[in-house]
């Protein structure tokens, strides 16, 4: 006797019923855009109705090509590496250790000092672009300051290539460490204090309890923090378009200023800046499985 | 009987008096209007008060439903909408530049037939065909994209006259730095600052529109001595003092409060520029009030080695409001949306847009008593201006005229000398005739 297979099972049903939602909006969110953005970049596509458009033709990766062709491409990619490198080696440690020394009582007042290090991250970014645009100019309070101390001190900040970022690297490193510090803060007041006097009593030292206890149980939120610090720097944006627009010469620009202006400034180049997008999202997998990788080889277990 | 018929009568009467109104009252129309618009400037309140309201009092069943952004989000959501092919029904135009893609691609109508008999009440210029060949948007005025503002109370302190060549500018470069000033100020951190309000102008001074002509007809190139010379001469003003590299590292607002507080005797800018200057009608404040108005002054670039154009200064036909090509001849909404353009450019507007900020009228039947002594300062700066030549984003494609906005800066910065830029304009020249 044949068996009848049943796959329209009751769980089925529930198990569809639960999921479908999410994939749906998932999908409509997130993997359609990114799929349709592929589609576009490889395409000749300039505006006007894209669905029945007899001009619109495949190019294969022609955009691809400009884009790693173009200098500015470069610069930006550079200039998207450092803002990484100051959140995940700067944002995450200094965040970290902001929160152990309140954490750990090191400092007198601090609840002050937690409030002062977050305030940042409630301004409008726009607003602290703005601010900090004021105080880097050149006829700015930093450059009075500096005058006072070396006179004749000219503001140069913005004009050496190397170096025109680094007033906004130091925006950056301001503006979100505040967000890392409370993301530790909270794990940090999960671990056990019985664990940290039982090693206290048994003769270990501070350094001790914090290479041996606290950063091991913290390992998977400093991965977390991690990846958000590199999806973070990948997307960065709005700071840096309220600050210098990606200028002077585009030397302050990022990846998705570059994709912006390309897209929306003076003639449009969809397909190209949908290229840039895309190159965008494998750049920030490639990123995150760097960072799972090596949480999986060296990380500690919380 | 009596009775019964004056009660019919006065149920006629009601039920007439419900359904006549109705009946001959006009169908509202609703458009859509995308406004380029900064709340923050000293007009705004009479702008909303004497053109947007004003207008929905005087034509009630027209419902315009507004959208005011102001720099690159006004500038990023029309090409969304271009893109998305949903212009709005009105849309604020420029004559070519950002706007040109509305132009080329025909996405508004001409306006010229709708105009009519009307146009007798224009400036002829002002009607000339603009990027697309047509008459996308009626213009509001004529724009000056340089001009040089001078502070005349500061030059006297420092016992300097206005310069009449580069040469005598040149000569007061130590001057100024000994008494801790710059020369020029600009407010250049965006980059289409220096190419359209400095180098449009040098280039018409140096270069001449025949040949941009010939360059944008493919028979001169970028490359050739005259632009890599006007390329030289603007590289030349960083050696000699007149700009400094600081003008990159100045935002376009921030400059406004440095020149009205004296920190150079001069300021490169646009004609629009003087409207920042003027008296807040909500406040009553002026970056430079009415009483110290007339220590300043608006004029053009001195004379400029070589020049084989006198007394010129770029300049374009205005901005003004475009119409969507969507909207079908003869509809209600295409008479809707006629109907706001024709207010917008209509006299009593022109007429509040010279009190609050100085706009030139395009229109030749506008007067007014009330305007401050900078706006008529800005009037008779006309006078000075004997060749107006091409802006040169107006006259080029966004990726021409991008690689020399950049290229600007990084002249001015040491990155790029004058050939590279002129290389890699003409490079992106030939691509996009290549396409053409």
């Amino acid at each position: 006797m044949k068996r009848v297979v049943h796959w329209w099972t009751e769980e089925r049903r529930a198990y569809l019923l639960l999921v479908l939602p999410a994939v749906a909006v998932y999908w409509a969110v997130m993997a359609f855009p990114t799929v349709f953005s592929f589609i576009l970049s490889l395409t000749n596509y300039n505006g006007g109705p894209i669905f029945n458009n007899p001009n619109i033709q495949l190019v294969g990766f022609t955009h691809y090509v400009r884009m790693l062709n173009d200098p500015y491409f470069w610069i930006s990619l550079k200039n998207n590496g450092l803002i990484m490198a100051v959140s995940v080696f700067g944002q995450i440690p200094l965040g970290f250790l902001f929160a152990y020394v309140i954490h750990r009582k090191l400092v007198k007042f601090g609840d002050f000092f937690q409030t002062i290090i977050y305030l940042p991250c409630v301004i409008s970014t726009i607003i602290v672009g703005r601010l900090w645009q004021s105080f880097f100019s050149p006829y700015g309070p930093f450059t009075e300051f500096m005058q006072k101390l070396q006179p004749g001190w000219e503001n140069e900040l913005f004009f050496d290539p190397h170096l025109a970022i680094l007033p906004v690297l130091f925006v950056i490193l301001w503006m979100y460490t505040g967000t890392y510090m409370i993301i530790f803060l909270a794990n940090l007041q999960k671990i056990d204090p019985a664990l940290i006097e039982a090693a206290r009593i048994d003769g270990a030292t501070e350094w001790q309890v914090l290479v041996r206890i606290m950063l091991p149980a913290l390992s998977g939120v400093i991965v977390t923090a991690c990846i958000l610090a590199i999806s973070g720097s990948l997307k960065s944006f709005d700071l840096l378009y309220a600050m210098t627009g990606g200028n002077p010469a585009r030397r302050t620009s990022v990846l998705a200023l570059y994709m912006y202006d390309n897209a929306f400034r003076h003639s449009p180049k969809y397909p190209l800046a949908n290229a840039i997008s895309v190159f965008m999202v494998l750049l920030s997998f490639v990123l995150i499985l760097m960072v799972r990788f090596t949480e999986a080889k060296f990380g500690g277990r919380e | 009987m009596l009775k019964k018929s004056t009660l019919m009568l006065l149920v006629l009467l009601l039920v007439a008096s419900v359904f006549v109104p109705a009946t001959f009252a006009e169908e509202p129309v609703k458009i859509t209007v995308l406004n380029y618009f900064d709340l923050t400037s000293p007009g705004a309140e009479r702008e909303l008060n004497e053109v947007w309201y004003e207008f929905s009092i005087r034509n009630p069943h027209i419902i315009v439903e507004r959208e005011d952004l102001f720099l690159e989000p006004f500038h990023q959501k029309t090409e969304a909408y271009a893109a998305a092919d949903r212009l709005p029904d009105v849309i604020y135009m420029w004559p070519g530049g950002r706007s040109t893609s509305l132009h080329t691609l025909g996405l508004v109508k001409d306006l010229r037939p709708l105009l009519g008999d009307d146009a007798q009440y224009y400036q002829e210029a002002v009607l000339a065909p603009q990027a697309g060949g047509y008459l996308a948007e009626l213009p509001q005025t004529m724009t000056s994209s340089h001009a040089l503002y001078v502070n005349l109370s500061l030059l006297d302190s420092l016992g300097l006259s206005m310069p009449t060549t580069y040469e005598e500018l040149v000569a007061m470069v130590p001057v100024l730095q000994a008494n801790g000033l710059d020369t020029i100020l600009m407010g250049a951190q965006d980059d289409w600052v220096i190419q359209s309000c400095l180098f449009s102008m040098i280039v018409g001074r140096l270069v001449g529109d025949d040949k941009l002509n010939e360059i944008l007809a493919g028979e001169a190139k970028f490359t050739d001595p005259e632009f890599v010379g006007a390329l030289e001469f603007y590289a030349q003003m960083y050696e000699d003092g007149v700009l400094h590299r600081k003008i990159m590292q100045t935002s376009y607002a921030e400059v406004n409060g440095l020149f009205a507080t004296g920190r150079a005797p001069f300021l490169v800018d646009g004609d629009w520029k003087v409207s920042n200057f003027l008296t807040d009608q909500t406040t009553g404040e002026a970056l430079i009030p009415v009483d110290k108005q007339d220590e300043f002054a608006m004029t053009i670039f001195p004379a400029v080695p070589g020049e084989i154009n006198h007394a010129s200064s770029s300049g374009v036909v205005g901005v003004g409001f475009g119409m969507s090509s969507k909207l079908e001849a003869g509809s209600a909404k295409e008479a809707a949306a006629w109907e706001l353009i024709k207010w917008l450019q209509g006299p009593e507007v022109q007429k509040m847009r010279l009190e609050t900020a100085g706009t030139i009228p395009s229109r030749v039947d506008v007067v007014s008593d009330q305007l401050e002594p900078l706006v008529i300062e800005r009037i008779r700066y006309y006078e000075d201006i004997l060749v107006t030549t091409e802006v040169l984003d107006n006259i080029f494609e966004g990726e021409v005229y991008t690689p020399i906005n950049i290229g600007l800066q990084e002249i001015g910065l040491g990155f790029a000398t004058p050939m590279e830029v002129a290389e890699r304009t003409q490079e992106a020249f030939d691509d996009w005739f290549a396409r053409q």
